[in-house]
């Protein structure tokens, strides 16, 4: 069953709110921006622009060749356009060559880029998977692309993973085995398997043809990296070949998943939100105003201080080698720029 | 010799008599006998020329005879003797003959000298009279020429021309035939037209001014008629008044005041007709009034104000010199400081009346040396009020207008052109004065008609009603909102600081029923202590938070154990700011054992939720800004913990599901009851840690679907009535 909305989306840009009461509007917007928070960024695939998603459903274009140009004014660190994108917090979104995919509130709407670089923000699509509740809409906390099939895998509050067909705009797959919701997935390419990590503590392997688990790892249940004070939930994961590292209510853990053992245990306090690999480091950011450089030993090796107090969202813009930045977006309406991945140049903002 | 002639003298009367004798009788044969002898008479008859030969002979002879004498004398021989006495007999004879010339000769001088004074009188009386008669000459000369010169009363009278005069005039007065060629009877007979003329006109003059008279004496009939009236006819206005109150018709005292108005300064006077009016057109309970003395107002108009403080201060300076012997500088410059800032004496008053009663008495002012308005307010409650502790500024003079429009804080002058002037005499800023002189808000410079230009500072301002008409009823709109939000927000705070919430029935669907957090305390903040409170540093970023608006402490506690009496203001959990979140495995207990020890013989702590609020002037058009920090289990506020973000978000952002039935003035009780619920909810869904011993510590008693969702881990907030579970957002 697909379920398809047509262009219902409700466009609202900013430069054509009201005249009246232009100075409650001010007070209103600027209320916003001091409880914004940007969840999900997501590079162009001509990696000039970064669109970043709020919790209030918008998406804001930002430049990154305008901010990183040597003439950058202010001016050009607002976003080029912002458009309302979702009902509620857009919590994920991934690029694909041709479009934005974003998700919020139960489903996943599409934008051209080549439309959003022309300032038009007229959704190609949306789609919605089935969902059992209908008292309340899950939502989707993770969007994972499947480049080899050609499909988007997407998990959230339903505790199972869909996987999309992004040819026909088909469900075709669920895999279900959470007991709790999904916060985030990662894709082995070579096994064609996915990971996925859930507020009640597993992270799980999917075998991504056959539809089954393959493997169930109870984080918490780990002397080493559990945490209970903090809860068991695996918020954040990342994997690269045999390895995987992931945290959350545990400490953040290196695994090594052929043995199924937590390797090193990296020393950061704060619940993390956000893992990947860079080379041959580890970059994490979660509930501190840092981006934590680790290294594979365990040791830290930078924690570099940014705007947001909770990072929710890192991104590496590896598209176009002339605009290479590493990008943190949290509990602030600011976005933070490294271009040195060593300190902070410069903050976009939303406005 | 002279003896000789002494000697001859006395027989010369003889020889008179005898020797002449014999030459006159042969010449006065006649008269000899009648007359006696004279030789005057001799003398007329005797030629003095041949006398005068004789006179030669005489002396000749008499001269030969002495030269022959001598000769003879010399010759000394007697016989000459006799020749000598013979010769001296001789010479005797020539001697009488010369003594009868010389007595001749005097004679004839007398004569000639009586001849000439005869002739010299007579030359002298001719003499006289020529001078008379040449005297009488000129004298007539001169009358002459007076009379010639003289003018003639005529000629300055002006007459009618020639023409006229034989056109107008009547024969008999003209008489053309004789006065054609004289003109002497030509201007007689003008002069006699003239004065006919002229009597006539005396004759309309006396007609006239007995007219004039008899007018004189109507126009007093009739001014004693009208001046009777005038008592009468106040007798009547006097008996109308009650009749006119009775009808609700103040015609008079409108009349009244209009009387007083022109002497209002014309700021004031714009500000007057144009509130007036609107009261008139659009709000019938406005009153507007004019207070103050209308006298010294009218001593102000007379001689026309020097607006130049120069000469004001300078006039200041000699009083002060005068009274004062040595006034020293300070007071000097205060002097001028009390002129510069000077009102005038009238002011108008604006009393706007709100719906339930209560009334806000503004009071305008004029600065007539700073040319600018400043305005007090004042607010009459219909109801008797206790006055909470913590609504000190709600009503109060200085915080209830400001910001009536954005950024209008009141607290500087308007006028640019003011700075110079305060430079001057060294005010460094108006706000010092504000209190005593009222606040010059931009809205009370528009009311009145004044525009300040912002670029050109010294370009005069003079007050224009189309600018005051264009913004009186906005802002009479404003000002009663703002009346009425602070009257429903004062009477809000009165419960409040008893921790009662009042949501009344209207909003009762935005709460679920029962809520266990309450609000236990509520207290004005200094903004000195807001900016200090180390969760509020966004929102004062953000420009949300400035020293015009007002802030308040609520604290809203939920917990097993007692309310206690005294609380802090700082944070009950001293040790856990410095480390806020990061504990270890063992730290809970210790953490409860802390508490249990520092607050309460139960188990579990008080969870205690602060809640920093910026009250906007513009409230409640503009919503309060709230600020949290929950300490429970540490301190967690906006920066360490989503939720709290989340539950700040709830009441700042969706304030607008808070406002209840218009206009919104129950806003902030509902977005404090909201507080409540989004700490119960906060408290109640907070993961059970198992590995601590106990029970649960707040049981979740409200309907949820999810506890947590997203990557934030966001727990629900949103109250969905009338199913009334929480959902997220």
């Amino acid at each position: 069953m697909i379920e398809v909305e047509g262009a219902m989306g409700v466009l609202r840009m900013h430069s054509a709110q009201p005249k009246r009461s232009w100075q409650l509007m001010d007070i209103q917007r600027s209320l916003e921006l001091l409880h914004m928070t940007v969840y999900s960024q997501s590079v162009s695939p001509c990696g000039k622009y970064l669109a970043a998603g709020n919790n209030f459903g918008e998406i804001a274009i930002f430049s990154l060749s305008a901010a990183l140009s040597s003439e950058a004014k202010e001016e050009s660190k607002k976003p080029v356009i912002s458009f309302a994108a979702h009902d509620g917090p857009i919590y994920a979104m991934v690029s694909t060559d041709r479009q934005l995919l974003s998700a919020g509130n139960g489903e996943v709407k599409a934008w051209n880029w080549s439309e959003i670089v022309k300032k038009g923000c007229k959704e190609a699509w949306c789609r919605r998977p089935t969902y059992k509740s209908s008292l309340e809409v899950p939502e989707i906390n993770s969007l994972q692309l499947n480049l080899k099939d050609n499909s988007l895998l997407m998990a959230g509050g339903d505790c199972a993973i869909h996987m999309m067909d992004l040819e026909s705009g088909a469900f075709t797959r669920e895999y279900r085995g959470h007991t709790d919701y999904i916060h985030c997935l990662a894709l082995r390419d070579q096994l064609r398997e996915c990971l996925s990590g859930s507020e009640d503590g597993t992270v799980r392997l999917w075998d991504l043809r056959a539809g089954g688990q393959v493997q169930c790892i109870e984080v918490h249940k780990y002397e080493e990296c559990s945490r209970p004070q903090y809860g068991k939930w695996i918020s954040c994961l990342a994997t690269d070949s045999d390895w995987m590292v992931c945290g959350g209510g545990p400490a953040l853990t290196l695994w090594h998943l052929r043995s199924v053992t937590p390797t090193t245990v990296f020393p950061v306090q704060q619940c993390q939100q956000q893992v990947m690999f860079y080379q041959d480091l580890i970059l994490s950011a979660g509930h501190s105003p840092t981006v934590n450089h680790l290294q594979i030993s365990g040791e830290m090796k930078a924690q570099i201080p940014c705007i947001p107090c909770c990072v929710h969202s890192l991104s590496i813009n590896e598209h176009s080698p002339e605009h290479k930045v590493l990008t943190a977006a949290g509990s602030s309406h600011r976005i933070d720029v490294f271009t040195n991945f060593g300190y902070r140049a410069f903050s976009l903002t939303f406005t | 010799m002279s003896s000789d002639s002494s000697k001859k003298r006395k027989p010369k009367v003889i020889r008179t008599d005898g020797g002449p004798q014999e030459g006159k009788r042969s010449r006065t044969d006649v008269d000899q006998d009648a007359k006696y002898y004279s030789e005057e008479a001799e003398v007329d008859l005797r030629d003095p020329n041949k006398d005068y030969e004789l006179y030669k002979q005489t002396c000749q002879d008499l001269q030969k005879l002495m030269a022959e004498i001598q000769e003879l004398k010399s010759k000394g021989n007697k016989d000459c003797a006799a020749e000598i006495e013979e010769r001296r007999i001789q010479s005797c004879v020539h001697f009488m003959t010369l003594k009868k010339l010389n007595r001749l000769a005097h004679i004839r001088l007398k004569k000639g000298r009586d001849q000439t004074h005869e002739a010299k009188q007579k030359v002298d009386a001719y003499h006289l009279q020529l001078q008379n008669l040449l005297y009488e000459v000129m004298h007539l000369q001169k009358e002459i020429t007076k009379c010639l010169e003289f003018k003639s009363k005529h000629e300055e009278i002006e007459l009618v021309s020639v023409e006229e005069f034989y056109k107008e005039a009547p024969a008999e007065i003209s008489r053309m035939e004789i006065t054609r060629g004289d003109p002497h009877q030509q201007t007689l007979s003008r002069l006699d037209w003239e004065l006919e003329q002229r009597k006539r006109l005396a004759e309309k003059y006396k007609e006239c001014l007995a007219n004039k008279e008899k007018i004189l004496k109507e126009i007093e009939v009739k001014k004693e008629y009208l001046s009777n009236l005038q008592p009468r006819l106040n007798s009547i206005m006097q008996a109308s008044l009650p009749v006119q109150e009775y009808l609700a018709m103040p015609f008079d005292q409108v009349h009244k005041q209009y009387e007083t108005a022109r002497h209002l300064p014309p700021p004031l006077y714009v500000l007057f007709v144009q509130a007036s009016a609107y009261g008139q057109a659009c709000d019938k309970k406005l009153a507007v009034a004019i207070e103050g003395n209308v006298e010294e107002a009218k001593a102000l108009c007379k001689p026309p104000e020097d607006s130049q403080d120069d000469e004001s201060d300078s006039d200041a300076e000699e009083e002060q010199t005068t009274k004062r012997r040595r006034p020293t500088l300070g007071v000097q410059l205060d002097d001028k400081r009390k002129e510069m800032l000077k009102r005038h004496p009238l002011s108008v008053t604006i009393d706007l009346k709100c719906k339930d009663g209560s009334v806000l008495l503004l009071t305008f002012y004029y600065l007539m040396n700073l040319n600018v308005m400043t305005v007090k307010a004042k607010v009459t409650a219909a109801a008797e009020m206790t006055m909470p502790i913590s609504a000190g500024d709600l009503l109060s003079p200085d915080s209830l207008l400001s910001c009536l429009y954005p950024g209008d804080h009141g607290k500087r002058t308007p006028n640019p052109a003011n700075q110079f002037q305060f430079d001057k005499v060294g005010i460094l800023t108006l706000n010092d004065y504000v209190m005593e002189l009222g606040h010059p808000y931009v809205w009370v410079q528009k009311l009145g008609g004044l525009h300040f230009p912002k670029d050109q500072p010294q370009q005069p301002v003079i007050a224009d009603s189309s600018l005051s008409a264009s913004h009186m009823e906005r802002t009479m709109k404003l000002l009663k909102m703002r009346l009425e939000s602070r009257l429903a927000l004062h009477k809000q705070f009165a419960s409040l600081e008893h921790g009662i919430l009042p949501v009344s029935s209207e909003c009762q669907h935005l709460f679920p029923a029962k809520i266990v957090s309450r609000l236990v305390k509520w207290i004005a903040l200094t903004y000195e202590d807001y900016l200090e409170l180390s969760y509020t540093k966004d929102v004062v970023e953000a420009g949300l938070a400035e020293d015009t608006h007002l802030y308040y402490m609520a604290l809203i506690e939920r917990g097993t154990g007692k309310v206690e009496e005294t609380y802090y203001s700082k944070p009950p959990f001293p040790q856990m700011v410095a480390q806020p979140v990061i504990v270890g495995d063992e730290a809970p207990s210790e953490q409860a054992l802390m508490c249990s020890r520092l607050f309460s013989p139960s188990q579990f702590s008080k969870s205690k939720l602060q809640a920093a609020v910026v009250l906007n002037p513009g409230y409640s058009f503009v919503p309060p800004v709230f600020s949290l920090c929950l300490n429970w289990k540490g301190e967690k506020t906006n920066s360490n913990d989503d939720n709290i973000r989340s539950m700040e978000s709830e009441v700042n952002v969706y304030y607008k599901e808070l406002c209840g039935p218009k206009p919104g003035y129950q806003l902030l009780t509902n977005q404090l009851q909201r507080l409540c619920v989004v700490l119960d909810v906060y408290l109640e869904t907070e993961t059970h840690d198992n590995s601590v011993e106990g029970p649960k510590e707040f049981p979740q008693e409200k309907m949820c679907l999810r506890l947590v969702r997203g990557p934030s881990r966001m727990k629900p907030f949103k109250f969905n009535y009338p199913q009334g579970f929480f959902s997220h957002r």
